[in-house]
């Protein structure tokens, strides 16, 4: 169980995220919304790299926001960003090898986890890359191997099939569906791709303008015309066509 | 994760074997004193070069911080019996705090701001320098006496120059391998991600404080162990060896040489002693050196961003490339 209460951030004048309050329970849940909706500023108050004035956020029982940032990661937090932040200067091996540095498992434990994410991601055949040669698509695939290390609480996932073609995107939204048999992690996930939030995400948020429009099962939340006016505007305008 | 293509530590530690071996031997008086000292700002160059190169922070302190390595080092030589290496490790030691101290801006800082605070409190270090002088001897907390010029004891292992040049280079040798020891390793990956993004290094548990003060306080112990290795070589240090201008000059040759490889390090070392030395021996005045060389930086930052190194290393991968083509 994932409770955000209140969460509210501003930047100047621009209420990023206005008093948004949820609760996800699915193992797989989804963030949508326009442009500019506030779904990255979320992950980011999740993330603790901004501070939302007041509100809580509850994890299985854990205050995450009591928490540092870096301590977050150590209690089982997890994210990919919409800009991929891959370490250039790092084998693909290195760079999931950084998620278990700062975990006390054992060496030989952290080895184990090390090739179960590997095999996961299925990426056993780029791990000698450095990250600057990786294309778009290895660059989500070793994101997503670095999630899964490491006993993950909480994975979210910022447009992880940004820049994919349909197939790769395709690939990766079963690879997510994944995740809850390798770890028992919740996931968040945020994309502008319907069909694939629609696939993969029991239950679904949708933001528009910081505000809360509305959650709950993803298929009834797509039926509805408020969430259809603001996200799909050009589906009711074809509808009104036919 | 490797630093060159070319099994580069193998070819460094040949060169170094190299050097060690026939520097001594075919260096006379003054050039023996040259190389220590290039030895000596080597080290204070690979503290520069890898927070450049790893980190993404701009250092100009390393001159300074020798400065202090070597005030320390004269300091203890002259008012305790401690033996030179146990005066160099407290020297290396001292500065490595006050790099990491350095690091409290580096927190919130980054690019242009950082470069500027560091060249400020290399300036700092440069009217201490000129207004207290270095220790020779003399009495009092700054130990500063008109025409003294006490005995500096030099290690028990080095006693002549050319041991003492040897000394020098197996302790850049030992200053290389520590700093590739920790990009190997937890710090290494720690660093790499703190340079992709802060973002990108708190999401991954990287505790940000503490690794950007580790690497300014390994940064500040190569640059204290070169001065406190300068002050053996000479017995006298002089404010103007560590003017703020110094840091920003070495700061640049490495760029020039290329920040990312030990070569490219040794380069820059090379180009800030011998190059002025050379051009004197050949009856060129030496400022000419710096023309030379802001040539040089134009030239790394517009058409190779690895340096001279980074150059070196292309030209011989290609050749060898080109054997294996013919083979
Ligand atoms: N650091 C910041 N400073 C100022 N404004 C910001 C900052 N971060 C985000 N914003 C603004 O806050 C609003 C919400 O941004 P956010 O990144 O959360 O949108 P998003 O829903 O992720 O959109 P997208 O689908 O484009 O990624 C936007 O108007 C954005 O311009
Ligand atoms: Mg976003």
């Amino acid at each position: 169980m994932i409770r955000l209460e209140n969460l509210t951030v501003r930047f100047g004048g621009l209420l990023a995220l206005d008093a948004v309050s949820v609760e996800f329970t699915a193992p797989v849940s989804g963030i949508i919304g326009p442009n500019g909706a506030g779904k990255t500023t979320t992950m980011n108050v999740l993330s603790g790299f901004l501070d939302s004035k007041g509100g809580r956020v509850d994890v299985e029982g854990t205050d995450l926001l009591s928490l540092s940032a870096h301590a977050r990661t150590r209690w089982g937090l997890r994210r990919s960003f919409q800009r991929e932040q891959i370490a250039e200067d790092l084998s693909v091996r290195d760079n999931i090898l950084a998620m278990t540095d700062h975990s006390r498992a054992s060496r030989a434990d952290k080895r184990a986890d090390l090739e179960r994410a590997i095999e996961f991601a299925g990426i056993s055949d780029i791990l000698a890359k450095p990250g600057a040669g990786l294309n778009t698509y290895e660059r989500r695939l070793t994101d997503l191997a670095r999630c899964v290390v490491g006993q993950p609480r909480l994975i979210m996932l910022d447009e992880p099939a940004g820049g994919l073609t349909r197939d790769e995107a395709a690939h990766l939204g079963d690879l997510i569906l994944g995740i809850n048999d390798l770890t028992s992690a919740k996931v968040l996930v945020i994309d502008h791709d319907v069909d694939l939030i629609e696939r993969i995400c029991t239950e679904t948020l949708v933001l528009d303008f910081g505000k809360r429009i509305d959650f709950g099962p993803t298929r009834s939340i797509l039926d509805n015309p408020a969430v259809r006016a603001a996200y799909l505007g050009f589906e009711t305008g074809a509808a009104a066509d036919a | 994760m490797p630093t060159l293509p070319l099994r580069s530590w193998q070819v460094g530690f040949f060169l170094a074997a190299l050097l060690f071996l026939l520097l001594p031997v075919v260096l006379g008086g003054q050039w023996m004193r040259i190389f220590t000292s290039t030895a000596c700002f080597t080290l204070a160059a690979a503290g520069a070069g890898f927070i450049y190169a790893r980190l993404g922070m701009v250092s100009l302190t390393q001159v300074g911080l020798m400065g202090l390595g070597g005030w320390i080092t004269l300091r203890l030589n002259h008012s305790t019996a401690l033996p030179f290496e146990a005066n160099l490790a407290i020297a290396a030691i001292g500065t490595a705090v006050l790099g990491m101290a350095l690091a409290l801006p580096a927190l919130r800082m980054r690019g242009l701001y950082l470069a500027l605070v560091t060249l400020m409190v290399a300036g700092g270090l440069e009217i201490l320098f000129t207004a207290y002088q270095f220790p020779n001897g003399g009495a009092g907390f700054w130990g500063v006496g008109t025409s003294f010029a006490a005995e500096m004891r030099r290690p028990a292992l080095a006693k002549t120059d050319a041991a003492y040049l040897r000394y020098c280079i197996l302790l850049v040798v030992i200053g290389f391998v520590l700093i590739e020891w920790h990009l190997r390793a937890k710090p290494g990956r720690a660093w790499a991600l703190i340079r992709r993004s802060e973002a990108a290094a708190l999401a991954s548990g990287v505790n940000v404080t503490l690794y950007k003060t580790w690497a300014f306080g390994l940064s500040g112990l190569l640059a204290g162990l070169g001065g406190g290795l300068l002050a053996g070589s000479l017995g006298l240090l002089d404010a103007s060896t560590f003017r703020a201008s110094e840091s920003v000059l070495l700061f640049a040759l490495v760029i020039v040489g290329g920040a990312r490889s030990w070569l490219g390090i040794v380069l820059a070392a090379v180009l800030f002693r011998v190059a002025p030395g050379l051009l004197n021996n050949w009856g060129v005045d030496a400022d000419l050196a710096l023309v030379f060389f802001g040539a040089a930086l134009l030239h790394a930052v517009i058409t190779a961003p690895e340096g001279i190194a980074g150059q070196i290393i292309g030209l011989l991968s290609r050749l060898r490339r080109r054997n294996r083509g013919q083979a």
